[in-house]
């Protein structure tokens, strides 16, 4: 295998570097997903039927916890690739530690919020906004939950083999996942919240 | 301790809160329609833009321009199942 060691790590091969653009192309096929569920919350936000409507169970207080966590989140991650590419093996694991139990938080408060809506008699049977909205928040949760599963391994492999042109190709795919996740939460902060309490 | 900060990193993750309070205002302040969602399109897409350049440093593969092609071409498939479905569905236009 021949390494390239005029460039980062995670980019050092010529299998790194179709790897980190093959995930570039998955990423791009998670854009189209996320514009179809996006595009069926659109369409149905408004019928509401007997249900609430957005306004009446959107709170913007859990909201902002949420973006706070998963924005802070998406900027640990970064740092945690900038020590990556110090070759600070230890700077780097805190980071990717501080992110994932910040996804953690995230997650922790989205739960929440699901259970106050189903406690207010919210549930993803009541009404096309509650299906599209459960199935829009849902899959990305599903996202982050998985997300916090790969980023464990990871940081387990970092831990026993140290920066190698594999780990550090791993490492950086996931830091490209989250700060995806991140884009499409500033997207649903916007577009479901902001614009449903407006 | 400085070296694990860069400048540029810290800059994006104020910028991106700072935005984040700009988007925040269309729901304290009374505002039309329309200049609400002005607001929101500008903050959110200046926000994904700094992620995705700065973050997740776009720019800097020798892939890049087949990324961006591939990038262009996911959110044009976006945007457009978007508009088309609120074209046909909603605008009733």
């Amino acid at each position: 295998m021949k390494i390239d060691n005029s460039l980062p790590l995670e980019y050092s091969t010529e299998e790194n570097r179709l790897k980190i653009l093959g995930f570039w192309i998955f990423l791009g096929a998670e854009i189209a997903l996320f514009s179809t569920l996006f595009t069926v919350y659109f369409v149905l936000v408004n019928g509401v039927g007997n249900g609430p409507s957005p306004k009446d169970i959107y709170e913007l207080k859990m909201v902002l916890i949420q973006t706070f966590l998963l924005l802070t989140s998406s900027f640990t991650i970064g740092l945690g690739i900038h020590a990556m590419r110090l070759g600070l093996k230890k700077a780097m694991m805190t980071f990717f530690i501080i992110t994932l139990v910040l996804g953690l938080g995230f997650l922790v408060f989205e739960i929440e919020e699901f259970i106050t809506y189903v406690h207010e008699g919210a549930t993803i049977q009541t009404s096309g906004f509650l299906s599209s909205l459960f199935t829009l928040l849902g899959t990305h949760g599903l996202h982050v939950t998985f997300g916090l599963f790969w980023g464990t391994a990871i940081l387990m492999q970092v831990k026993k083999q140290g920066f190698t042109p594999e780990t550090t190709n791993k490492s950086f795919i996931f830091s490209l996942y989250w700060h995806f996740l991140d884009v499409v939460w500033i997207f649903i902060f916007s577009f479901v919240y902001l614009k449903g309490l407006m | 301790m400085k070296q694990l900060f860069p400048v540029s990193h810290v800059m994006g993750f104020v910028f991106s809160l700072v935005l984040s309070l700009v988007a925040l205002t269309v729901v304290f302040y009374d505002m039309s329609y329309a200049m609400g969602m002005t607001i929101l399109l500008i903050t959110a897409f200046a926000q994904a833009s700094v992620q995705l350049l700065m973050f997740m440093h776009m720019g800097e593969s020798k892939d890049k321009v087949t990324l961006y092609t591939n990038i262009a071409y996911a959110l044009f498939v976006g945007v457009f199942t978007i508009l088309g479905s609120l074209l046909l569905l909603v605008w009733d236009i």
